[in-house]
């Protein structure tokens, strides 16, 4: 498993240098602020997007708890972090690679970045299957980016895809235990104007 | 890195408000333009309106990623490689500006903790700007019809839906007086409806006779 991870790493880092546009797309792609930037400004949207008053609570409510499935998934890819540390493709095969992103210090399984992507991804196709493809598609570049620019394995974006997606389902089930507190919260944005 | 990482933090903590900013100004017009809040509408037209939020999502990408070649950054011409560590202060060039804001958290980037308490920040600056907007579009530069006119027993809209037809400012008090007349009563049917394993309803639910 692990030879086919690297085979796939090193096969897609081979690419880059060839291209000089697409690595700097894929730069810009990779950084820290553009893609989760986006997933919040999804979630900002959406909060203000329904068109009726049912439609905006059912909008708003989803949206809570992909802000919650958000900070649980970190909390979540911390507790596999200390539990296996795994090293980063750079750390054991640099040579073999070309970074193109600065190399970071946390363990490569799983990928916290997808995992916060899948997260809102989830939630966004819980209201609308078409916007929620696109934002699975758009966590789905920024894993690419991070894979190409040699910093993931495979397995370490499926794996955070994964716990991207489970949190979010998580979330949902546990919001059953907060109720009323949770629509009571949305109520009380309502009484500010602001939901 | 030549440069104390607290001051490239300082630096992109600047950048990436405004980033923040521009961006959630922009979502917040496109959303608000077609949901019809017309109370935080940055114009008066919803056309024009969404057009502004398309063009401020854009200015906000293009400013804070292009802004390495006209500030001065940890991304000196020359220096930007994949490790942040090597980084001289100065201007980035055109070949290198893609990397420049690729720059390590304990170099100075901004770690996800402080990206969480900065977004939510320019989220609600936006919001207010939204709001201030809005109300002197719906004071001086729109006739709208209140929904409730006419009608013998208006319904009282607040929230999101009062401000289709009123400035943030007057929506407010409503929607105050609205949510501590309900509140009591959608507690405790919010109590009722709830899930059997609530904890909340636990808690602060009656027992059952």
């Amino acid at each position: 498993m692990s030879a086919i991870d690297l085979n796939i790493v090193l096969w897609l880092n081979g690419f880059s240098g060839n291209v000089k546009l697409f690595d700097d797309f894929m730069r810009v792609v990779a950084s820290d602020y553009l893609m989760p930037l986006v997933f919040s400004l999804v979630m900002f949207g959406l909060w203000f997007s329904g068109k009726t008053p049912r439609e905006r609570v059912r909008y708003q409510l989803t949206m809570l708890m992909g802000i919650s499935a958000l900070a649980i998934s970190n909390v979540v890819v911390w507790l596999i972090n200390i539990t296996w540390n795994r090293p980063r493709p750079f750390v054991e095969y640099g040579d073999q690679l070309n970074l193109l992103f600065y190399p970071p210090t946390d363990p490569s399984f799983p990928a916290n970045p997808v995992a916060v992507g899948f997260a809102v991804a989830t939630a966004a196709w819980t209201i609308n299957r078409t916007f929620g493809g696109w934002m699975f598609a758009a966590a789905t570049l920024f894993g690419f980016s991070r894979l190409y620019a040699g910093v993931f394995y495979p397995t370490d974006i499926i794996g955070g895809a994964v716990v991207g997606v489970a949190i979010f389902w998580f979330t949902t089930y546990l919001r059953r235990l907060l109720e009323p507190l949770v629509t009571g919260f949305v109520r009380l944005i309502r009484g500010l104007s602001a939901a | 890195m030549n440069t104390d990482p607290s001051v490239v933090q300082a630096l992109f903590a600047g950048h990436y408000f405004l980033f923040a900013f521009l961006t959630a100004l922009g979502t917040l017009q496109i959303a608000v333009s077609n949901a019809g809040t017309r109370g935080l509408w940055l114009t008066s037209r919803a056309g024009i309106t969404r057009w502004v939020g398309i063009a401020l999502i854009l200015a906000g990408i293009a400013i804070f990623f292009l802004q390495p070649l006209w500030v001065d950054g940890p991304w000196a011409a020359g220096s930007v490689e994949a490790d942040s560590l090597t980084r001289e202060w100065g201007k980035s060039s055109w070949d290198e500006f893609a990397g420049a804001r690729n720059v390590n958290d304990i170099h100075g980037g901004l770690d996800g903790t402080k990206q969480a308490i900065l977004f939510p920040l320019a989220a609600i600056s936006a919001f207010i700007v939204s709001a201030i907007a809005g109300t002197l579009n719906v004071q001086f530069f729109t006739r709208t019809r209140r929904r409730d006119e006419g009608d013998q027993h208006p319904r009282i809209t607040d929230g999101l839906e009062g401000l289709e037809s009123r400035s943030y400012f007057l929506n407010l008090p409503v929607s105050m007086r609205q949510f501590r007349s309900e509140i009591g009563e959608y507690w405790r049917n919010g109590l009722e409806d709830a899930d059997r394993w609530s904890v909340v309803k636990a808690l602060f639910g009656r027992s059952p006779r």
